[in-house]
């Protein structure tokens, strides 16, 4: 009995990683279709960013870097947009999904010439420590990455209902034409929108790399990942990411246990065709046109 | 002076040109109908108007400005707002998001205020406002889409398809809803499938055929045109 808490607390605990990296990437293909394959490249950089920050002679813990990697990524995403996929947005879905490949390529690339490719690790004082909650031990920083996961959920889906600029990304992300209408500047939202997204990656890697150990080739999994993650949640909806998330972070902790860890990624993917073959909008996708 | 004024308008979509040399105005305070059939580039019309087809040639000047090439939320912020065919809400918001979309553009104090009058004249919406726009019926979101463009206290009001898919006494309620904005000084440009009602309500009107106008004149002279009750009116 023990046993099997245990394993469905580890199954969260990763979910809370699953549900905090994919909810930039939802956000992007949400309101701007753009699958964004440079998604876990933007965390890549967020956890190099942490790591120099807190191996610099300031020793900056990673929850203070966090709100840097938000500023400074959010910044990059922003640029990003501006000046390269702002120019076919109203093209092909394939041409975003081709330049984010080939930014992601730059950005690995980069990465393996900054920081070689020697797997890194961001390890405080309190990175070993758990919590024992009677017989369940939670280390503390995953624990950390699922109270993010929620505190970003909640308010980001606050911030789409209750201000100005939420509810025009939201209004561009239904509708381009209705939007302009309303007089939103669409280049100017469709770039904040990616700047949050990356600011959002950002912040995602801080709590990654105080979890596991990285290198600059850990985007093409954490993608891939938030991109389950994302069909599993269902697009246009704010809770989607977090639901998805903790669903995938829970079959991966009892298939680990039930069918081994060498087969973990193939069970997920079954589970995830089995749902989305008995709910294509996703757990938490609306069905309204 | 004119409120809006188009003067040998020509526009399309691709290489293929839809409107040829449309000419039509709207003075403050006047309701104005385009009748035209199915293809005769009123749509076209109104989103070269709004910057959503941008104009090949001609002019276009509102509020004594040439909005010509000019972007969406340019011409909306000018006091132009667009009830568009298909109402085009933002279906996985409520009723009142929709509506705060509306006065995106504004500033000022008053929103609150424009909220509350805009309830008052369609009251369903008060009782839809948390209620998902894409769940509404087919008369409540054309009166969200109303709302929405109100909510930008516009100068002029263009509604395309008013009643379409309205049951007769919606479309009744909505034609009223026109003559009190007017009443309150915006002027209104209206396509209208049902050209009795529609002239019933204007005060003058164009006839569209092919992407020309090729008829011109105040509602009641289109109402006795011979042409008009043979061809729209089924007379
Ligand atoms: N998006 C489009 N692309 C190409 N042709 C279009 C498009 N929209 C309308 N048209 C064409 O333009 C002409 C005028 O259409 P429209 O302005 O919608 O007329 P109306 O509103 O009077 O029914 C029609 O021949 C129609 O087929
Ligand atoms: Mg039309």
């Amino acid at each position: 009995m023990d046993f099997w808490l245990q394993i469905v607390a580890n199954g969260l605990l990763l979910g809370g990683v699953y549900a905090l990296s994919a909810v930039a990437f939802s956000l992007e293909w949400g309101v701007l279709n753009i699958v964004n394959l440079a998604h876990g490249s933007f965390i890549m950089l967020g956890a190099y960013l942490t790591w120099m920050l807190f191996t610099s002679p300031l020793r900056v813990d990673p929850l203070l870097s966090a709100p840097v990697d938000f500023a400074l990524l959010g910044g990059l995403g922003f640029l990003m947009q501006r000046l390269l996929l702002n120019r076919v947005m109203r093209g092909q879905f394939f041409l975003t999904l081709l330049l984010t490949f080939g930014i992601d390529q730059v950005l690995v690339n980069t990465g393996i010439l900054l920081w070689t490719a020697d797997p890194r690790a961001v390890t405080p004082a309190y990175s070993s420590r758990s919590l024992a909650l009677g017989a369940l031990t939670i280390p503390y920083t995953r624990l950390a990455v699922l109270a993010v996961a929620v505190g970003i959920t909640v308010a980001l889906a606050s911030f789409m209902r209750h201000t100005r600029l939420g509810r025009a990304i939201n209004a561009t992300g239904m509708d381009l034409d209705a939007a302009s209408l309303m007089g939103v500047r669409l280049p100017v939202v469709f770039a904040l929108t990616m700047g949050l997204g990356c600011g959002l990656a950002g912040l995602a890697g801080a709590f990654y790399s105080l979890n596991f150990p990285f290198s600059p080739q850990i985007g093409g999994d954490l993608t891939l990942r938030a991109f389950v993650v994302t069909c599993l949640g269902g697009l246009g909806n704010m809770y989607g990411p977090l639901l998805g998330g903790l669903a995938l972070g829970m079959v991966e902790s009892v298939a680990s246990v039930v069918v081994g860890s060498g087969a973990v990624d193939a069970t997920a993917f079954v589970i995830l065709v089995l749902i989305l073959a008995l709910r294509p909008q996703g757990l938490g996708g609306r069905a309204v046109a | 002076m004119s409120l809006l004024e188009i003067r040998d308008l020509e526009a399309g979509y691709g290489a293929v040109q839809v409107l040829w040399r449309v000419a039509l105005r709207v003075d403050p305070g006047e309701i104005v109908t385009v009748i035209g059939n199915n293809g005769a580039g009123k749509t076209t019309t109104m989103l070269a108007v709004t910057g959503l087809v941008p104009p090949w040639r001609g002019e276009i000047a509102f509020d004594g400005r040439t909005v010509h090439g000019l972007e969406p939320p340019d011409i909306a912020g000018l006091g132009l707002a667009l009830v568009p065919q298909g109402r085009r809400l933002f279906g996985a918001m409520s009723v009142e998001e929709n509506l705060l979309m509306g006065a995106y553009l504004r500033r000022d104090r008053g929103v609150e205020a424009t909220l509350r009058r805009v309830y008052e004249i369609l009251p369903r919406l008060r009782e839809r406002r948390r209620q998902l726009a894409g769940t509404l019926s087919g008369g409540e979101q054309q009166m969200c889409a109303i709302g929405r463009a109100l909510m930008a206290r516009p100068k002029l009001l263009c509604v395309d398809e008013l009643s379409f898919g309205l049951a007769p006494r919606v479309t009744d309620e909505m034609l009223d809803v026109l003559v009190v904005i007017r009443a309150e000084g915006t002027s209104v440009l209206l396509v209208e499938q049902d050209v009795e009602l529609a002239l019933a309500v204007a005060d003058r009107g164009y006839v569209m055929e092919g992407g020309r106008v090729v008829l011109a004149g105040t509602a009641a002279e289109l109402y006795d045109d011979p042409g008009v009750r043979t061809a729209y009116l089924g007379l």
